[in-house]
């Protein structure tokens, strides 16, 4: 039973974000942290009638486009959502915390998949791929630029298929430094401390 | 001997500290922090989809489990499985080769039940286990959460799935309306024994998903009425119920499935309604359901056209006022016409399932066995259809004549509003056939300040850009002269006349059955950017 599923992708084609006829572009950006979190920053910018239609939806009712997000993206858990409006230039910038966009498979390998087809991925930098899309479901009227940016620490980075044809992102990334270990530290500054002392009494009394 | 003891104490404090923090992280019990979203209740009907990740982009999931590592050590192939007892034995979910600190896994679980949920006859409360472990966890660490959910019985269709406290629009109440597709079950045995007998008993033969011609379509869904009319199946109520299921509050129907309805001779709108749907797509028809407030109807669409019935005309004789097919078909276009007039000013309350459609996204109908019994009892009931003829389509040729009780006339054009139509906004005039030298403008609607127009063109032509060469060839007869651009249907350009006024426009592009529909709105080029958002209204209501 496959069960894990992360499409990237597709589950940003929400009609709270998109809601007209026009040929609309949409820029997406996706940053990976180093435990396979990702921050999203949808931005759009709209015509006059569009910014007036979606304020009148969503745009002045955070709390429902938020709603929207979290049931149009059931493989993810989100939070920290944070919208930016600019009235003065119609657009608006969306960002929010995705958890687990990545996981590691049995091999220990990062997998990130994108739930597209042959996806046209093309390297931006070493860590930094573009993805532009075009979804069918508009009729060609959405153009989505998507910008994934991957962590430093990944390396070996190739993309593949997965069993149902869909391209991924592979990757290796070492483990990132832990947390500050209290005990550890402070053995080794008692250590320090008693040693210290030890040394001074020692060279005091001869 | 003081002056050696305290720092060496001290330093031998440091080397405990520093030793245990190797050893402490090996036991992390209960630093893998756990959060499960669950469904509340799950329906047998709709088993199909919760197994599929994809169906409907994998809204309906038994649970989702957030799974966060907040001890400083990595974990080795964590394993996540769940099982639901009598239902699913233990299953595993996924296996994370490693989990780093601080790393989250999200994992949705789509249960896989087995066909044998379809013949559950009562609801139940059921407990979901699930279990988290990794290498090397003693049998202590192991993370064990359990949660409980109801399991309705297979008639039961839950309305929504929304939380009461998060419903807003009449589209949160209803949330679950593309689930009805569940409940048509062109597959059953029964059912296609009944489409069958249908075809060749009641019909004497039908190809109406042969030569997609709408006659031949309304004929087959007029025959339905007319079988279910003849059988004197009659319309009566089942259980619909508000029902509280922890934070959801949803109205909980009862809904006989398609062979009950046949069997039981008796059926409601949206049983009735999923009948009929199962029916047509059982002989290769696009089956539709309506939904209205508080009724649904059945139809079907052909060619970018929709047509509609009302199945609830066979009444009964207890309730009385049975009408005929033709009667039945008449309502159901005035109901379709109320439909797509409430649809297309945006009234949320109007929405219609696309049986097909919402198949091609996972939601398929459940699994029944064949039943002899149910053969009988279909056996039975085609008999009774002997008595009348078939149900034919008015021909034509005689326009003059009253049609019987067993005909139906097959409406001119169907439905206006069906292969291309907007939302003409108030206080708008229509002008059919406004321009005779052109007959391919079928109509135009003009805005109050006679600035802002729409036109409508019906074009012989099976390609858009065929179809535009066309409309550019009447311009030029006309001295006008047009460029445009297209962009998949969509379509924008300017028209210049002789004068050297210009007209800016745009519009979508659609197949219809006699060639191409153009509908395009604009405005002078003066008055464009000040007419832009009446243009975008109309024009986002071009469907």
């Amino acid at each position: 039973m496959k069960t894990i599923k992360i499409p990237l992708l597709a589950l940003f084609l929400l009609n709270a974000l998109f809601i007209f006829a026009q040929q609309s572009k949409q820029n997406i950006n996706m940053k990976i942290d180093s435990i396979g979190n990702a921050k999203v920053t949808i931005s759009m910018t709209m015509n006059a009638s569009q910014w007036q239609q979606w304020n009148g939806s969503y745009g002045n009712n955070p709390s429902a486009l938020k709603r929207e997000i979290e049931r149009g993206m059931p493989a993810f858990f989100v939070d920290d959502f944070k919208l930016d409006k600019d009235d003065m230039n119609r657009s608006f910038a969306l960002s929010l915390n995705a958890y687990g966009a990545c996981r590691i498979d049995k091999r220990g390998k990062w997998i990130m998949n994108t739930d597209q087809k042959d996806a046209q991925l093309t390297a931006l930098t070493k860590h930094k791929y573009m993805l532009v899309s075009s979804p069918p479901e508009y009729g060609g009227s959405l153009q989505q630029i998507y910008t994934i940016e991957l962590p430093e620490a990944a390396h070996q980075i190739k993309t593949d298929k997965d069993a149902f044809g869909k391209s991924t992102f592979e990757f290796k990334m070492d483990q990132p430094s832990g947390p500050f270990n209290y005990m550890r530290w402070s053995g080794v500054f008692l250590i320090v401390i008693g040693g210290a002392w030890f040394g001074k009494n020692a060279v005091t009394r001869k | 001997m003081k002056s050696k003891f305290i720092p060496l104490a001290i330093a031998l404090v440091g080397i405990l500290c520093f030793a245990t923090s190797f050893i402490i992280p090996s036991s992390n019990s209960g630093e893998l922090e756990v959060e499960i979203e669950k469904s509340a209740f799950i329906m047998p009907a709709v088993h199909r989809v919760y197994s599929n990740p994809d169906a409907l982009n994998g809204k309906y999931h038994l649970f989702k489990a957030k799974i966060t590592n907040k001890s400083n050590q990595t974990l080795e192939d964590v394993t996540v499985k769940y099982r639901i007892p009598d239902y699913i034995d233990w299953t595993e979910l996924t296996v994370s080769g490693q989990m780093f600190p601080g790393q989250t896994l999200v994992i949705p679980c789509y249960p896989k039940f087995k066909d044998d949920i379809t013949e559950k006859s009562t609801e139940s409360i059921e407990k979901a286990q699930i279990e988290i472990s990794w290498d090397g966890a003693e049998e202590d660490d192991i993370i064990e959460e359990e949660f409980s959910f109801k399991i309705t019985n297979r008639n039961e269709y839950v309305y929504t799935g929304v939380k009461t406290e998060e419903i807003s629009t009449w589209s949160d109440m209803y949330d679950n309306d593309a689930l009805i597709a569940c409940f048509v079950t062109p597959n059953d045995p029964v059912v296609k024994y009944y489409t069958q007998n249908l075809q060749e008993k009641m019909m004497k033969g039908e190809a109406a998903s042969i030569t997609r011609k709408p006659e031949d379509g309304v004929r087959f869904l007029a025959n339905i009425y007319e079988a279910t009319r003849k059988s004197h199946m009659v319309y009566s109520g089942t259980k619909g119920i508000p029902q509280s299921t922890e934070d959801i509050q949803s109205i909980v129907q009862q809904i006989r499935l398609p062979r009950e309805v046949i069997t039981g001779n008796t059926g409601l709108c949206i049983e009735l309604s999923c009948l009929y749907a199962s029916v047509l797509s059982a002989a290769g028809l696009d089956p539709i359901i309506y939904m209205v407030p508080g009724h649904a109807y059945p139809g079907f669409k052909m060619n970018g056209q929709y047509f509609a019935i009302e199945a609830t005309s066979i009444n009964g004789q207890g309730l009385g006022g049975i009408a005929s097919a033709e009667e039945a078909f008449k309502k159901g276009n005035e109901n379709l016409k109320e439909f797509m007039e409430r649809a297309q000013s945006g009234d949320p309350r109007y929405t219609l399932v696309d049986i097909h459609a919402v198949n091609q996204q996972g939601v398929t109908a459940m699994d029944l066995k064949d039943n002899d019994f149910m053969r009988k009892k279909v056996d039975d009931i085609v008999a009774s259809w002997s008595s009348e003829q078939p149900v034919q389509p008015k021909n034509e040729t005689q326009p003059n004549r009253r049609p019987s009780n067993t005909e139906i006339i097959v409406p001119e054009n169907s439905i206006k509003t069906s292969a291309l139509s907007f939302a003409i906004p108030n206080g708008w005039q229509t002008m059919m056939r406004p321009v005779p030298q052109v007959p391919i403008l079928t109509a135009q609607v003009v805005a109050p300040d006679q600035l802002t127009t729409v036109s409508i063109y019906d074009i012989p032509a099976a390609s858009i850009e065929e179809a535009m060469q066309t409309i550019d060839q009447y311009m030029l007869n006309f001295g006008m002269q047009m460029q445009y651009q297209s962009n998949g249907n969509t379509i924008s350009g300017q028209t210049q006349a002789q004068d050297g006024s210009t007209f800016n426009w745009v519009g979508k592009c659609l197949k219809s059955q006699n060639g191409i529909r153009v509908v395009a709105v604009g405005a002078p080029s003066y008055a464009y950017n000040q007419k832009t958002g009446i243009i975008n209204q109309v024009f986002n209501s071009i469907r």
